[in-house]
């Protein structure tokens, strides 16, 4: 293949998805195909809380680290806050095959373009991928298998600001001027973000320490609210922040400060 | 119908090497090389880009028809990525890359004497855990591809190769340079490789002027608008990203 390939092809539209369905390697495509009539609603590895909030350099993303299946613990060391380019994170929550799955696949589609093409893609395209991968996604999800629902948090350099978007199972996208967060512990905390933000002042005005404490504060107590979530006396949770600079992790001494067990 | 014997095959091998040395003769050569912290390569050009990030630890740059170019180009990130994401970028290599793919491809090509040639010679770069794992590899237009370590050239003629080789053997025999020292020794090589190539194409200049040093040729070249143009794959990164083109206050050069 290759270069003949290449040459029939005679232009690269920088799409990974393209190179994959017609590519060396077409028949490999990794998506499953949807099975009709599926009663078995446990077989997926589910998760989670997710949070992205704003503070005021950048966004934060925590997470807790447990993966279950049905009524069982599969992993308690997931890793859900998961970078997408140099100054984009996804928090995952729902199907954890699903979304790894497509968080590899989202990785290669932005590197893909950016290489091929030459120049890297747009914050709307990259908005616009996410969007279309969840909304193919929907046939699987309303089965009860591999449905996923992300936050994605990016870094605006054109802004100067931190941005986040959450979404419904359909694919529709909000951007958010605050905080958001997704999986089964993200419901019963909603309003304690309310709370936050009435008694506190908003997030995009906090310092990161501050801003990292509440947010585990928050995921404490979906914690302890939510059987799917997993709490930090095992495993810290994962904690991420952009910057104009790109993406960090917190070190261990930051979050336990967070947790107020320093 | 026509018949085509050995001895046109023979011609026509013959031909399409005259074809395609012609239309490389005035290209520009390109410099790779290790560095203390990775691989650097570099060029000097007009305004057309000539260094690719290809995959995760793998870059090209090349001589020739850039249409040509662009297609060897297009061909490698395709299966580099194909790869990189139905197994792992673990699996993709250079070595697989050129051997299974590149090469034969273009042979087939080149052997074939009513296609057109790809003009083009290229170097890859794949960047290895540490300075002795990375790897050169000139492909070149017949899809005949040699490897090495260390560094690499490419140039207009393999006379001008041969004295860019020479310069950058001696160079790093002793010492792994450092990224400003890397530079500055593909900077001479480009100088000394183009200026040479540039005699072979005008034999008959004045043969009592002295020629000018590569400091001093590579200092005209800048002056009639030719850019230096640099890129690295670096070893120790946080980034996601390896690749990155040197900005020009990395060039030591005005």
């Amino acid at each position: 293949m290759t270069l003949s390939n290449a040459r029939e092809r005679a232009v690269s539209t920088g799409s990974l998805l393209d190179l994959l369905r017609d590519g060396p390697d077409a028949g490999r495509l990794p998506f499953p195909t949807p099975v009709r009539g599926t009663s078995e609603r446990d077989i997926d590895t589910h998760s989670t809380t997710v949070i992205a909030v704003k503070y005021k350099d950048g966004v934060i993303n925590v997470a807790d680290r447990r993966a279950t299946a049905g009524y069982t613990v599969m992993y308690d060391q997931a890793e859900k806050v998961l970078p997408l380019d140099d100054h984009t994170l996804i928090s995952i929550s729902g199907s954890f095959a699903k979304s790894v799955e497509v968080v590899r696949y989202l990785r290669h589609t932005f590197k893909y373009f950016e290489r091929s093409q030459l120049q890297p893609m747009s914050q709307e395209g990259k908005l616009m991928e996410l969007q279309r991968v969840i909304v193919n996604n929907v046939p699987a999800a309303l089965q009860g298998i591999g449905a996923f629902i992300p936050v994605l948090s990016t870094f605006d350099p054109d802004t100067d600001q931190g941005r986040i978007y959450f979404y419904d199972a359909l694919g529709g996208q909000f951007e958010t001027a605050e905080y958001g967060a997704a999986g089964s512990g993200s419901g019963p905390i909603r309003g304690a973000f309310e709370y936050i933000l009435r008694t506190k002042g908003p997030f995009r005005d906090m310092d990161r320490a501050t801003a990292l404490k509440e947010t585990l504060t928050l995921l404490e107590i979906a914690a302890d609210l939510d059987t799917a979530t997993g709490g930090s006396s095992k495993h810290l949770p994962a904690a991420k922040y952009i910057t104009a600079e790109g993406i960090s992790d917190f070190s261990e001494d930051e979050i336990k400060a967070g947790l107020g067990r320093i | 119908m026509p018949s085509f014997s050995p001895y046109d095959w023979n011609e026509s091998i013959q031909q399409r090497n005259e074809y395609i040395e012609d239309r490389l003769r005035e290209g520009s050569p390109v410099i790779a090389l290790t560095y203390d912290a990775g691989l650097l390569m570099l060029t000097v050009r007009h305004n057309q880009r000539k260094l690719y990030e290809i995959y995760d630890k793998l870059m090209f740059g090349a001589i020739g028809n850039h249409s040509d170019i662009e297609q060897i180009r297009i061909g490698a990130i395709d299966v580099a990525h194909a790869e990189g994401f139905s197994r792992s970028a673990d699996d993709v290599s250079l070595q697989r890359l050129a051997s299974f793919r590149l090469s034969p491809a273009i042979k087939k090509i080149y052997s074939d004497p009513f296609a057109q040639p790809v003009v083009l010679k290229g170097i890859f770069a794949e960047l290895g855990k540490t300075a002795e794992k990375d790897i050169l590899l000139v492909l070149s237009y017949d899809g005949e591809f040699t490897i090495t370590p260390g560094y690499a050239v490419i140039g207009g003629s393999v006379g001008s190769e041969d004295k860019m080789a020479d310069l950058l053997k001696a160079a790093t025999a002793e010492t792994v340079p450092t990224l400003d020292d890397a530079v500055k020794l593909a900077l001479k090589a480009w100088a000394i490789g183009k200026q040479h190539a540039e005699s072979l194409n005008r034999p008959n200049d004045d043969e009592d002027e002295t020629p000018p040093t590569p400091e001093e040729y590579l200092a005209e070249a800048l002056k009639t608008g030719l850019v230096v143009e640099a890129a690295v794959l670096e070893r120790n990164v946080t980034r996601e990203g390896r690749y990155r083109s040197l900005r020009t206050e990395e060039l030591s050069v005005k």
